[in-house]
């Protein structure tokens, strides 16, 4: 179980936060939150909106203000580390807003995302990629700004993927995609990531699909983690799963896991 | 040469220069979005380098003007050495703009160099001569007749513009123009690929530095002078006003800006009639002029003659329009032939 308790005799996670107080300028969003990423495990934060979630990952990559607390890479400290050093550490990181270059086209955007590794490298990860989103081949040449917002989530976590990331960071990844495609997203392509060892820190609305592909869950509420507990508990327990995902939302997905 | 020969060559050394410049500030405005309301120090840093450089000790010609250095290097030297500097200074200027200030305060940073700069070297006469300036700069044809000469010059200058084009078109063009273009779209995203923001900056503030030396060592050669009074703040909004009008961002709406603004517009005004009363005042109408023409534009027409890009542009054999729902269908993860 990935809490510090009996963290002990463990391998050691592959990104933790241990008590970080973050936010920006003096004021703090996150107060005081610790949470772990085992190696190869999808660990899904769920929460109200401005509960903090963003800020927190935010804090973690270097980029919000980060006031107390540790952020660890494979053990080690990264607080407030610059993000070029974390991405050439291995973290990919998709933000919630401003996830593709405008101003560059799909593949421009893909390219950027090889930056680290040669030119035969790129290419291979590229057609990777497109096989993972067949809808972007036709897109190539469009410059991102003219993309449906589907299209630019697609082209946002196709560029992360360009990084063959050790660890991925998401923040709501499925947004504005249609739910089809998110669950096609979150199961096929982030699943499948951290069967090959990946491991996925997880910003979801989609509260219900997420903790179904995740293996841990957090419920982060105005800043501190409220829940902690395996996803597949959360899911089961009604009680829980009404803290997740409030109420009414908690009865339609009573309803939708019933129906399978 | 005939007057009118010698005006053309004048227009023509302008218009090289005054691309070059233009060029280096829009790839640092324009490209990476860097508000450098300063770029007109680095023309400066590039005309006295090129001018101390190539002029001998100042105690020659009966030491009439100060400065220091006066090494009487060769003409290439003397220019290399004016982009070395153009770039460092661009660097310095550039580390201004590192803290993550909003654009419009950034500019404000600028221009403050700007001014502070001028009043510097202008109030140091052991320095660079002060207000007064430096004047008999070498020109590197004096040799050859004034005929032959000023044409060399406007070839020289074709020249420095050619190589320019293929070094400016390497940094817009390219996988570093992409990066640059990427940061000004938003700095995280592109520190998230592994990029660091700060190299990324500095180089194009050391690159947009080089090139405005460069402009600043050809026109100081040329004129033969170069003094505070040419290097004022409002000559950074004139290239600024043909980057805004021709298109920032786009290498062709660039050079295009710099011909009607830089050149046309602020030549054609020296031919409206002077008004013997008020001295000055057609000078002050080209400026006038290219405030409006700055605002019109930032209302009308923002992204200028030409645009940076063609937004809608579709990718070949992508088909007019994709169904409607198309990724709802769920047949997401079925290659399409
Ligand atoms: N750049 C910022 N400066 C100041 N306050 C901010 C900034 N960004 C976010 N906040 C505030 O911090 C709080 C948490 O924001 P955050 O984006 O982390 O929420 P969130 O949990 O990701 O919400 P959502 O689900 O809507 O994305 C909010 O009250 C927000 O207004
Ligand atoms: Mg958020």
């Amino acid at each position: 179980m990935p809490t510090s308790s009996d963290s002990g005799g463990r391998e050691t996670p592959a990104l933790a936060v241990q008590n970080l107080v973050a936010g920006y300028g003096d004021f703090a969003v996150v107060d005081g939150v610790s949470l772990e990423v085992p190696v190869g495990k999808v660990v899904a934060v769920a929460g109200p909106n401005g509960a903090g979630k963003s800020t927190l990952l935010k804090a973690m990559l270097g980029i919000a203000r980060v006031m107390s607390g540790k952020v660890l890479l494979d053990g080690q400290d990264v607080t407030s580390a610059p993000l070029e050093k974390l991405a050439r550490l291995g973290v990919g990181y998709v933000p919630q807003l401003d996830d593709v270059f405008d101003s560059l086209k799909v593949l421009e955007n893909l390219e950027m995302g090889g930056y680290l590794c040669n030119r035969v490298e790129r290419q291979r990860r590229i057609e990777r990629v497109l096989q993972v989103f067949p809808q972007l081949q036709a897109k190539l040449h469009r410059y991102a700004e003219t993309l449906s917002g589907g299209e630019r989530k697609m082209t946002a976590i196709a560029r992360v993927l360009m990084l063959d990331p050790k660890i991925l960071v998401l923040d709501e990844p499925t947004a504005s995609l249609t739910p089809e495609l998110s669950r096609v997203v979150l199961e096929e392509q982030v699943r499948p990531l951290s069967a090959m060892g990946t491991s996925v820190l997880l910003v979801e609305q989609k509260a219900v699909a997420a903790l179904a592909i995740a293996d841990w869950a957090y419920l982060l509420v105005r800043g501190r983690v409220e829940v902690s507990a395996p996803a597949a508990e959360v899911l089961s327990d009604p009680n829980m799963r009404e803290i997740f995902l409030g109420r009414a939302a908690a009865e339609v997905a009573a309803r939708s896991v019933d129906a399978e | 040469m005939t007057g009118i020969e010698f005006y053309v060559v004048v227009l023509l050394v302008y218009l090289g220069t005054d691309l070059l410049a233009a060029w280096g500030l829009n790839l640092e405005y324009g490209i990476s979005g860097v508000a450098n309301l300063a770029y007109i120090v680095v023309i400066a840093a590039g005309a006295y380098t090129y001018a101390i450089l190539s002029l001998g000790p100042d105690s020659g010609n009966g030491g009439f003007q100060l400065y220091v250095v006066g090494w009487q290097l060769p003409f290439a030297v003397a220019v290399i050495a004016a982009a070395a500097v153009g770039a460092l200074v661009g660097v310095i200027i550039g580390v201004t703009g590192l803290k993550r200030i909003r654009q419009d305060y950034q500019g404000m940073v600028m221009l403050v160099i700007s001014l502070m700069a001028v009043t510097v070297v202008g109030a140091d006469t052991g320095f660079l001569n002060g207000q007064a300036g430096l004047s008999l700069i070498p020109n590197p044809f004096s040799s050859l007749s004034p005929a032959v000469g000023d044409w060399a010059y406007v070839a020289m200058v074709a020249l420095a513009c050619v190589i320019g084009f293929f070094v400016m078109r390497r940094f817009t063009g390219g996988p570093m123009g992409r990066a640059l273009r990427a940061m000004r779209d938003d700095e995280h995203a592109v520190a998230a690929m592994g990029f660091s923001v700060i190299r990324l900056r500095l180089m194009s503030q050391a690159v947009g530095g080089a090139f405005g030396g460069v402009s600043g060592a050809l026109l100081a050669a040329f004129i033969g002078g170069w003094s505070p009074g040419a290097w004022a703040y409002v000559e950074t909004l004139a290239l600024l006003t043909a980057i805004i009008v021709g298109g920032m961002g786009n290498d062709m709406g660039v050079s295009l800006g710099t011909f009607v603004i830089a050149v046309l517009l602020l030549q054609a005004v020296q031919f409206l009639p002077q008004i013997s009363s008020h001295t000055g005042l057609t000078e002050a109408l080209g400026w006038i002029i290219l405030g409006v023409l700055t605002i019109t534009f930032l209302w009308v027409r923002p992204q200028g003659i030409f645009k940076e890009r063609r937004p809608f542009y579709r990718s070949p054999g992508e088909t007019e329009r994709s169904a409607p729902g198309d990724s709802a269908t769920g047949r997401v993860a079925a290659p399409r032939a």
